[in-house]
């Protein structure tokens, strides 16, 4: 077995090429089914594309949730402006390893997500955002679209169509907000990477100041699949909310960490407890982030009978953000941990509004203190007057997605901040 | 042999059911030699690398970089968004981005240099300052944080005999603190150059150096 990260009960749609070397080539992707999809579209038009990704439910895999067809329908019909694709793989978000691996696996399963998607919007041009840690998984991607150009699958006449789409690979330089859409717009057009105030939204007023979508890359590594089989045939899997297969990546105290493809609503301790071979050294569960650090943590309690889709994990009181599943046993040092994410935000933030900039420091101050032994019970009501301030107060949601973690970890772990506070412990310290 | 392990680097070396090579893995074979001038114009703003070779007094540019930097001009409609992607060049080329370079740069795209220094310095991947051969970057987030990533950033530090930030005496390795790097479920991911090595635990750190070490001395 080549791939490490298999489990029997996988789908296996998005990550069937992972870990074979010859699903990088265009021959080994077509082998595959590959570029039917795109092909596909072509035959359907633009608009039949739109209303197939629309019947498939699926939606945006970068953390939002936002059914992909219904954002595309947001682009204007005409012509008379060029439009652009934006793909996302700025992939930052701590906790999360999808997209690499789509890249540096299948990059043409990512290019021919593009076509459809630059298709689907009226978009000759589509930018993919790479993030710029990604050398080596970048050259995969480069190469790969070297290739499609050499086939005449991009760029002019894309197979005989008529329609001409480019891509072009753009890195960024390292910052966490170029992830944000409008924050990588912004990086794009060669400015600092601060987000904008929306409305006007990227579809009215976008990159360059033209008319924009943006999507994560497994949002569009999902939609030749889609046009292949159909919308019907992809709502076979997941829930009624939540379509489709997702990757979930799983990090932290599990034995065998790593991605794994299954459909939505999929059980969360399953995944953890059957797929992930468990919590290792015989420790016990103590919490999960499910969904990337800026989402509220759940306690082990939380986790019991959560299934992983949006509205499954909104219901256990946190959110599904890209299914990137953080386990932490109980030697978790969470306070650590949680000022750790604190310090993340406030390195990160782009210091554009005052609630963020002020607030991540300041929360990351008072954590660090309390970690210290110096804190007081008083901090605890502060982190959370801050994190109060810091919800829905600003351009992006930077903020607000230190605010999550902080506000649940005070809720479910008082104890362990309380320990630290009375008594110098540090609980799960080693 | 103690690198035994790193036969597969940026994978899951601790679940033993693998049979892929480094250069599978990698890629290194399918992407073939990295093409000075860019390769196809689509590619061109994306093919900067973190090389051991660095010459902060390298003209910006010249030759097949000069190819490469009207390449990446030619895909954009604006002359502005070709500056990440030119200060990624320079920094390829010079090691680190200085306000000279920065200044260099304003005067290639017509910006003004104030506003490129505003850019330059707000992201991380441009060093300030010269680095050693190997930038040695280990992710401390949460994913790699919880498997022990402090220890590796130690233990790096420690057998480099550095502190944060600084550059060993014999200009080799510079060590520092990343934010996540995407390589979560392999923790300790350690981005070296650029290079991912992942799976990383304090223990391997000597091996990792030695590594690197060779690799100097073979030219690589």
């Amino acid at each position: 077995m080549a791939y490490p990260y298999r489990h029997e009960s996988e789908t296996r749609i998005l990550s069937r090429g992972f870990g074979d070397p010859a699903a990088r080539t265009v021959a080994g992707w077509k082998a595959m089914g590959g570029y039917e999809g795109i092909a596909r579209a072509l035959e359907i038009g633009r608009e039949a594309t739109i209303e197939e990704v629309k019947a498939s439910g699926l939606r945006g895999r970068g953390g939002a949730g936002f059914p992909t067809g219904l954002k595309w329908s947001f682009m204007p019909k005409d012509a008379r402006r060029p439009h652009y694709l934006l793909c996302n793989a700025d992939e930052s978000e701590p906790g999360t390893f999808k997209d690499r691996e789509i890249i540096r696996w299948t990059p043409h399963q990512l290019i021919e997500g593009c076509l459809v998607g630059s298709y689907a919007i009226g978009a000759a041009h589509c930018y993919v955002y790479l993030r710029g840690e990604f050398f080596e998984s970048t050259r995969v991607l480069a190469r790969a679209l070297e290739e499609a150009y050499e086939e005449g699958l991009v760029g002019t006449d894309v197979m005989g169509s008529g329609v001409d789409i480019d891509i072009t690979l753009h890195v960024g330089a390292g910052a966490y907000i170029c992830g944000e859409e409008t924050g990588l717009m912004s990086s794009l057009e060669g400015r600092r990477g601060e987000p904008r105030v929306k409305p006007p939204f990227p579809a009215a007023v976008g990159a360059f100041g033209m008319p924009s979508t943006i999507n994560n890359v497994e949002t569009l590594a999902a939609t030749p699949h889609i046009l292949r089989h159909g919308g019907e045939w992809y709502r076979q899997w997941g829930t009624d909310k939540s379509p489709g297969t997702k990757l979930f990546c799983v990090s932290g105290h599990v034995a065998k960490p790593g991605n794994y493809e299954f459909p939505l609503g999929f059980p969360m301790m399953e995944l953890i407890e059957d797929v992930c071979g468990g919590i290792p050294n015989g420790r016990a569960l103590k919490a999960v982030i499910p969904g990337g650090s800026s989402v509220p943590i759940m306690s082990a309690e939380d986790c019991r009978e959560c299934p992983l889709c949006y509205e499954g994990v909104e219901a256990a009181g946190s959110m599904l953000g890209c299914a990137s599943v953080i386990v932490m046993d109980d030697t978790t040092d969470i306070v650590k941990q949680v000022r750790r994410m604190a310090y993340f935000y406030a390195h990160e933030s782009c210091g554009q509004c005052t609630p963020c900039r002020e607030g991540t420091t300041w929360a990351t101050r008072i954590l660090q203190r309390i970690e210290d032994g110096r804190g007081t019970e008083d901090d605890l009501d502060t982190l959370i007057e801050i994190s109060e301030q810091m919800t829905g107060t600003t351009i992006c949601v930077l903020s607000d997605s230190l605010a999550m973690p902080i506000i649940s970890s005070i809720e479910k772990f008082r104890d362990d901040y309380l320990a630290l506070i009375r008594r110098g412990e540090r609980v799960g310290a080693a | 042999m103690s690198d035994a392990r790193f036969r597969n680097p940026g994978w899951a070396g601790n679940t033993g059911e693998f049979d892929l090579t480094e250069a599978d893995v990698r890629g290194s074979e399918f992407v073939g030699e990295q093409p000075l001038d860019g390769g196809h114009p689509s590619v061109a703003p994306s093919l900067p690398y973190m090389l051991v070779k660095k010459d902060p007094e390298a003209p910006l540019f010249e030759g097949p970089y000069l190819e490469r930097f009207e390449k990446i001009r030619s895909r954009y409609p604006m002359a502005r968004a070709a500056l990440i992607p030119a200060l990624n060049l320079a920094q390829e080329l010079r090691g680190h981005v200085s306000p000279e370079t920065m200044d260099e740069v304003a005067a290639l795209l017509g910006l003004s240099d104030a506003f490129v220094r505003g850019v330059a310095t707000f992201y991380t991947m441009y060093n300030k300052r010269p680095v050693g051969r190997f930038l040695i970057q280990v992710c401390t987030n949460i994913s790699c944080n919880i498997r022990g990533a402090d220890e590796v950033l130690a233990a790096f530090l420690e057998h480099t005999g550095t502190e944060l930030g600084e550059t060993s005496s014999d200009g080799d390795f510079t060590i520092a603190e990343a934010e996540c790097l995407a390589g979560c479920g392999f923790p300790t991911c350690v981005q070296i150059n650029s290079r991912y090595f992942e799976d990383v635990s304090a223990k391997d750190v000597p091996a990792v150096l030695e590594r690197l070490k060779r690799e100097v001395n073979d030219g690589f």
